[in-house]
């Protein structure tokens, strides 16, 4: 026999992260000088914020006990694609150069799409490489490197 | 007139060459991302904010906020002819807008809106200019006391009147408190919160927090929703988009209710644009003879909104230019360019920088004109672009994202901390945060602590100097009683939540069911 638990996931969830990331906000603080109400040190202001939080998520984390809510559904393909692509983007920039980024970047970001088309991604990817360049390095004139091969 | 001469210096720095050009790229930005579901004035402000680097302050943030009146112009384009919003305030326009394009109407509901639009941002541009320099004067005498509790106010009114739960946006505005925190204490040089990482030691950046929020967020959790995406079968001719006679009459009352609603919507912190339509769309409803032509195609329904909203664009900008306090993410993010670009905001903005902030008026002038060129002759293009399919935009928006923070600093750390925001955002996302309030906490959370300490310092450690100060006591009283206001909204609402608790999972119902 399955029980039905009344819960508002999502508010549960926020909640519980609220209250441990500000009990943690607030502890990593007193690491600081805590001076006094007149002389406030720089533990003092973010001391109160943790504890806020704390309190807040505890508010957050109630509530969500009286009534139901559908549990939040992660879009993993997308997410995966994405951060992926960011970061590629991250590690390419500095060692290769904007053009080798860019290709990266829409490449790995094309996989978040349910069909990905390789025609489509690969015009795509040279005609991102021409208007990075253009607007960025050309227009702006921001100092990047655009292509390099050693370190 | 010393108005006169002020405007006059106004115009004379708005009509430099530079300034115009960077106020028309504002603007056609703002309708291009308007107009496209999908991305919003947001992610596009935060994904500009690096280019603010590179171009005078006056330039910069009459671009900045050219995109964001823009994209009230443009944000019903997508509603009338896909039901679809392309921003958030937009959402009302499709309760009768999309009505009006199955019945053919389509021209004449999109030329409405640029009208009505115009008629919105005008009068409140008037009003902008009007109040301003009064509010400001105003706040000159304001001490260190009397600012911590403005701020608490603002801060708290931006939580509890947005959209979604009054705990969820406090609760996000103090998250952005604690982010604020992070780097180096302007008083005592203590490293707080790097966790010995050197880049940390400035701060997080706000160009890769709201870039992590707005941008990668809102790209991952749009690739599902956008992927059928359809353009739009309409062709739009001139001809067909005259209105009658009898349209125009019936519009012109409900323009200026929907500007006055919206003028006080915006200028109010956290209320802002969507709160407004929602509202003006009820009052309409409300002041109707016939209350039943509402969602089949009414014109009321669709001018009186969009008056109001754009209206509140404009009027968003007397608390951020003269208080400091930024009604909305999108204000919070003006601040930050502001302070990006070394200028204080504060009351002081409109005496020290008068060619800023006179630049600035004057610009919403010529750009709200541009917006009337852009959206009447040229609404064909703006009509071809829906069908840019999402698969080549999102790749696209995610470059601009990267290269952009990568170029602040020249540092590959930015773009890191672009993606561990973007995770952080989706997951609020999925939890039902707002990100909005958020930024708030983060733009103030360090000028709250300065003022708090400051007031403290005065007062020799005395908490009640904030119920000594008269104007510090009614802000904290108007905190309680907003407070206590959202705290008996949520008992009574208690009830009914229960039942349609899934149902406001979508922000537009959510609203809708409180709007009146």
């Amino acid at each position: 026999m399955r029980r039905t638990i009344k819960l508002d996931y999502a508010d549960a969830i926020g909640g519980v992260l609220l209250i441990v990331g500000g009990i943690w906000f607030a502890l990593y603080a007193m690491n600081y000088d805590m001076g006094t109400a007149r002389r406030m040190g720089p533990a003092y202001f973010p001391f109160g914020i943790g504890c806020l939080v704390a309190l807040f998520g505890l508010g957050c984390l109630l509530g969500a006990l009286r009534r139901a809510g559908a549990m939040p559904v992660i879009e993993w393909r997308p997410f995966f694609a994405i951060c992926g692509a960011v970061l590629a983007f991250t590690l390419v920039i500095e060692r290769f150069g904007l053009i080798p980024a860019t290709i990266a970047l829409v490449l790995i970001s094309a996989l978040a799409d349910e069909k990905p088309s390789a025609t489509v991604t690969i015009i795509l990817a040279a005609a991102l490489c021409l208007v990075g360049v253009g607007i960025f390095s050309w227009g702006l004139g921001i100092p990047m490197p655009i292509l390099r091969w050693t370190n | 007139m010393e108005l006169f001469s002020n405007l006059a210096l106004g115009f004379s720095e708005a009509f430099s060459p530079q300034t115009l050009l960077y106020c028309f790229i504002g603007v056609f930005l703002g309708t291009f991302i308007g107009v496209l579901p999908g991305i919003g004035a947001l992610a596009t402000i935060s994904m500009l904010l690096p280019l603010t680097f590179h171009v005078p302050p006056t330039a910069a943030l009459v671009m900045l906020a050219g995109i964001y009146y823009g994209a009230q112009y443009g944000g019903s384009t997508a509603s009338i002819l896909l039901n679809l919003p392309g921003t958030p305030s937009a959402a009302v326009a499709c309760l009768d807008g999309y009505p009006m394009a199955q019945k053919g109407r389509a021209g004449v509901a999109l030329f409405l809106t640029t009208i009505a639009s115009f008629v919105g941002a005008s009068l409140g541009i008037i009003i902008l200019t009007a109040f301003s320099p009064m509010l400001s004067s105003v706040a000159l005498s304001f001490g260190p006391a009397d600012y911590f509790a403005m701020m608490v106010l603002g801060l708290v009114a931006a939580a509890t009147l947005a959209q979604g739960s009054p705990v969820k946006g406090i609760s996000m505005v103090l998250v952005g408190l604690a982010l604020g925190m992070v780097g180096t204490d302007v008083q005592t040089g203590q490293q707080r919160f790097t966790f010995d990482i050197p880049q940390l030691s400035d701060g997080i950046s706000l160009v890769a927090l709201a870039m992590g929020l707005f941008g990668v967020a809102e790209v991952i959790a749009s690739i599902r929703r956008m992927g059928r995406n359809e353009g739009a079968k309409e062709k739009i001719t001139l001809r067909s988009m005259m209105p009658t006679g009898q349209d125009m009459k019936q519009s012109t009352l409900p323009m200026l209710r929907g500007t006055g609603i919206g003028a006080i919507f915006g200028a109010l912190p956290g209320a802002g644009a969507t709160i407004a339509s929602f509202i003006s769309y009820a009052v309409e409803k409300k002041v109707a003879r016939d209350p039943s032509r509402f969602g089949k195609g009414a014109v009321e329904g669709v001018t009186a909104p969009e008056s109001a909203n754009n209206a509140a664009a404009q009027t968003a900008f007397i608390p951020t230019l003269t208080l400091g306090i930024p009604g909305d993410a999108v204000m919070a993010l003006m601040l930050g360019a502001m302070i990006i670009q070394g200028i204080q905001p504060g009351p002081r903005l409109v005496s020290d920088h008068p060619e800023l902030f006179w630049g600035l008026i004057a610009s919403f002038w010529i750009g709200n004109i541009m917006l009337v060129i852009l959206n009447l002759p040229l609404i064909g293009i703006w009509v071809k672009m829906l069908a840019i399919p999402y698969r080549l935009l999102y790749p696209t928006i995610l470059l601009f994202i990267c290269i952009g923070v990568f170029s602040v600093n020249n540092s590959a750390f930015d773009v890191l901390l672009v993606m561990l925001f973007g995770i952080f955002g989706y997951a609020m996302m999925l939890l039902r945060f707002e990100p909005a309030p958020l930024i708030l906490g983060f733009i103030l959370g360090p000028l709250m602590e300065e003022h708090l300490r400051r007031a403290m310092l005065l007062s020799r450690g005395d908490l009640m100097v904030f119920m000594e100060r008269p104007i510090s006591a009614g802000f904290l009283l108007s905190t309680a009683a907003l407070l206590a206001w959202a705290g008996y909204g949520l008992l009574r609402k208690r009830k009914a939540d229960s039942l349609e608790a899934v149902e406001a999972a979508t922000p537009a119902a959510d609203l809708a069911r409180r709007a009146p």
